[in-house]
């Protein structure tokens, strides 16, 4: 198991977790903040809303945002956002697809961009803008233009055709913001008057995306994947459509549709009457089979040198894994609960200090889908079915670079989407974690100024703190009278 | 923006693009985001990529251009789009553009316009396989296009893609779009899921192949079919006994059992050759999957809690102590309520503890 970082680093012991060196990270981000991204970032030119989203975010979670930015400069990254909006509607991902400088030239190859959008807004809300220079009433207008007749968004508009790929990660995006813009509530937009997406549609999309082991795929038929499981349950919670009742004390609508549409065949469509009614389809046929299929991403083959049969106690391929053998090593194994009566440490092999989780079924654990799944099972209420510290110990041990940032797989150097996605898997541990503590035997919340990272919103994937900034400008905008408001987080 | 006198400048020296004004990247006051140290090389060819989109010139010189930029950022995510409208206006050779995509997805394995792309330029080939009209499609050179020949060298491309990574995303994303398009449902795709297991048993994308090419044709019953379903759970059985450790199979049977609307009881015997709970605790033990189905097994009945509890512990404790917080859960929620495997309908949620406030 290659351990490149570990060796800089004191190892800790397995039940005082390491700390997470935030000056280290702090000066990874401030560097991606400051001087230019290296060459190799070319190819991710149409992805800077994207990538500015992670620099400014990940800034926010470390608390690094404010002390190190003047007010000036933050204004400036603001006004940056505002240059690439399209005045039709929507944000386009790059400057350098802006087409708006040349007269009586056409603008359909500058279309504004669904990623993008939601990637502006939040990062807007990060830095404290009011929302007040967005085209609300046309990014609302275009978004329904987005959605397709079965109910999936795609990623750009171009000459009135809808392109991009079927994916849930548009319909993710595409939630985001139309919950940034107007909440939660369905039907017209009080204020603008413009009509809602098509609701039920995306609901029965994302159904069909089901696959037959628990997980969710971007289209019927293709491969679960952790990527677009989250992107599908957020979607559903952006929605409201998510199968769970969110509040501790369900109405007699939601106790309801727990009882008519959930069947673990086909997909139920909501008649007119149901609507009527106040029922509305949700998704998500089995919801439990999706923990299922989420914990299992759970895996100590974390490099793929792992990969390698080296023991050959299996009838089995090169593409095996230590997983496929743990269960022949780990039948002496102490669990994690066995570690700690026992007071000693594995002799294992197969040490279960480092715990990561892959996206798909038998292959090699990746930094980001820390975040992919331990933000679905945070969405699904079900954070507490992993173990906090061997995955912290798994980023902050294996895929934390000397530089600051985390790359993909240990000995990586690290990029800007896994660096954003490592300290956001870190937040939602370190939030479960105290959640664990709870418990009045055990001990008491950790007041907010005592945390590592600022909480994260496990659905909008900024800090719960600048989501909040939302219900103020919800208020100002007359879409929400504050009822449905969640609090954040 | 660089200097474009430089020697380098490609497009800049070129009698062929002096009518080109090109535009310089209006980034972006003095704090911009996420800021590229562009090369000149892509920051020129940029320029001028701008100019002819905004005039939307559809001409061979464009070709190459895209071609340049795409080269260099090929998540860009118009010139794509772009490049496909000028190919057909200007009645390009669809088969040299496909040989230039083979390069290019090699080199760019995880990019996945070049595989919309693929699929827009052998729709356009080839718009309906199933009528004989095939060459009814606009004219290009070479109209009038053999269906199998084109088949044939898509699915070899696509076998020489698997050879570098059996598992790439969009590649097997592209070959399900080939199944459909082409009608190959019953043309040897299931051999070649047959052969793509047997070459790793453990490729869970050619597991996922598979149950699409048994259950996702438009209209098939697949596995609701008992003869079809026969052969599948026949075909899995024989592959979890290779390698019973290996979740792809058990999850693929898992799926046959819901589909199907069985009882898991059907394969109880079949789970007991992997974890026989009769024998001395822990020694026969081959499969923490095997464990984890007896649990839902003997979980929807009321009669044999106990015995699921201690399926569930030996998971915990023993088998698959990285998931130990996840067999503690599904312990408690066994506690809570009887006769509730993962299988069962969606359970009261007032009886679980799983109802307090949800972030969003
Ligand atoms: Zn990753």
């Amino acid at each position: 198991m290659s351990c490149t970082y570990s060796s800089a680093s004191v190892l800790s012991s397995p039940d005082t977790p390491p700390g997470l060196d935030k000056k280290r990270h702090t000066r990874y981000w401030l560097r991606c903040l400051r001087t230019h991204l290296p060459s190799a970032y070319i190819p991710n030119d149409s992805n800077r809303m994207t990538l500015a989203f992670f620099t400014i975010s990940a800034l926010d979670l470390l608390s690094s945002l404010v002390p190190n930015t003047t007010p000036e400069e933050r204004a400036a990254y603001i006004d940056w956002i505002y240059s690439c909006q399209i005045p039709s509607g929507g944000f386009r991902a790059s400057p350098s697809h802006d087409l708006s400088a040349v007269k009586d030239g056409s603008a359909q190859w500058d279309p504004a961009n669904v990623p993008a959008t939601y990637f502006a807004l939040a990062t807007l809300l990060i830095l404290g803008d009011d929302l007040n220079r967005v085209r609300r009433k046309e990014t609302l207008k275009w978004l329904r233009c987005m959605q397709r007749d079965d109910g999936s968004f795609g990623e750009t508009l171009v000459n009135g055709k809808i392109e991009g790929g079927m994916d849930t990660r548009f319909g993710y995006c595409a939630t985001c913001v139309r919950y940034i813009l107007r909440g939660k509530r369905e039907g017209p937009d009080p204020t603008s008057e413009e009509q809602d997406t098509d609701v039920d549609a995306l609901v029965e999309c994302l159904r069909k995306a089901e696959t037959y082991d628990g997980g969710m795929s971007e289209m019927p038929f293709h491969e679960a994947h952790a990527g677009f499981t989250y992107c599908a349950i957020a979607a559903l919670h952006f929605i409201d459509r998510f199968p769970w009742p969110i509040r501790s004390q369900p109405s007699e609508g939601q106790r309801a549709f727990n009882k008519m549409p959930l069947r673990k065949e086909g997909i139920v469509s909501t008649t007119s009457s149901e609507q009527q009614g106040g029922i509305k389809t949700r998704g998500l046929t089995s919801p439990d089979l999706t923990i299922h299929w989420l914990a299992s991403r759970l895996t100590a083959t974390i490099s793929s040198e792992d990969e390698e049969d080296t023991y050959a106690d299996e009838t089995d391929t090169p593409e095996t894994c230590h997983d496929a053998h743990s269960f022949v090593h780990t039948a002496n194994f102490p669990t994690s609960m066995g570690e700690t009566s026992e007071k000693s440490r594995p002799t294992s092999h197969f040490a279960l200090d480092w715990v990561g989780f892959n996206g798909r079924c038998n292959k090699v654990a990746d930094t980001c889908y820390a975040f992919w799944v331990g933000a679905g099972l945070t969405l699904m209420n079900a954070s507490r079915v992993i173990h906090p510290t061997p995955v912290r110990r798994y980023l902050l041990e294996q895929t934390a670079h000397i530089v600051g940032g985390f790359g993909k797989l240990p000995g990586d150097p690290p990029d800007v989407y896994h660096s954003y996605l490592g300290l956001a898997a870190l937040s939602l541990l370190e939030t479960a974690a105290q959640a664990a503590h709870e418990s009045p035997r055990e001990g008491r919340d950790k007041p907010v100024e005592e945390r590592e990272l600022k909480a994260l919103d496990a659905c909008m994937c900024v800090s719960i703190e600048a989501k909040s900034r939302l219900y103020a400008i919800w208020q100002r905008w007359g879409v929400h009278d504050g009822k449905d408001w969640d609090g954040g987080g | 923006m660089p200097d474009h006198a430089e020697d380098e400048a490609k497009y800049y020296d070129d009698p062929e693009w002096a009518d080109i004004e090109p535009i310089q990247q209006a980034d972006q006051g003095p704090n911009p985001l996420a800021a590229i140290a562009y090369t000149d090389e892509y920051a020129e060819a940029m320029a001028y990529l701008r100019t002819v989109m905004a005039r939307d010139e559809k001409s061979e010189r464009v070709l190459r251009l895209t071609k340049d930029v795409i080269e260099m950022n090929p998540a860009h995510y118009t010139v794509w789009l772009y490049r496909a409208q000028v190919l057909f206006a200007t009645h390009a050779d669809l088969h040299k553009e496909l040989e230039w995509l083979n390069e290019t997805a090699s080199q760019y394995q995880k990019n996945y316009q070049i595989w919309h792309h693929r699929q827009l330029i052998v729709s356009r080939l080839c718009p309906d396989p199933a009528s004989s009209a095939a060459t009814r499609g606009p004219p290009f050179p070479g109209a009038g296009i053999d269906v199998d020949s084109l088949v044939a060298k898509e699915t070899s491309f696509v076998a020489s893609m698997f050879d570098k990574d059996a598992k790439n995303y969009h590649v097997w994303s592209y070959r399900q779009w080939l199944v459909r398009h082409f009608g190959l449902w019953d043309k040897g795709e299931l051999e070649f899921t047959e052969a793509s297991i047997e070459k790793d048993v453990r490729n869970n994308s050619a597991w996922n192949h598979r149950w699409y090419v048994v259950n996702g044709k438009e209209g098939s019953e697949g596995v609701k079919e008992e003869k079809v379903r026969e052969r599948e759970i026949a075909f899995t059985k024989r592959q979890i006994r290779l390698a019973p450790q290996n979740q792809s199979p058990w999850n693929y049977l898992r799926g046959i059992l819901r589909k199907a609307n069985l009882r898991f009881s059907t394969v109880q015997d079949f789970c007991i050759e992997f974890a026989d709970l009769s024998k001395p605790e822990g020694d026969d033990v081959f499969s923490s999957h095997a464990l984890d189905l007896l649990a839902d097994i003997y979980a929807v009945d009321e009669g044999r809690n106990e015995q699921a509890k201690r399926c569930l512990l030996l998971l915990k404790d023993k088998y698959d102590p990285i998931r130990a917080n996840y067999w503690q859960y599904r312990l408690e929620m066994l506690d809570k309520e009887m006769g509730s495997g993962i299988d069962s309908h969606l359970p009261e949620h007032e009886t679980r503890n799983l109802t307090s406030a949800v972030s969003v």
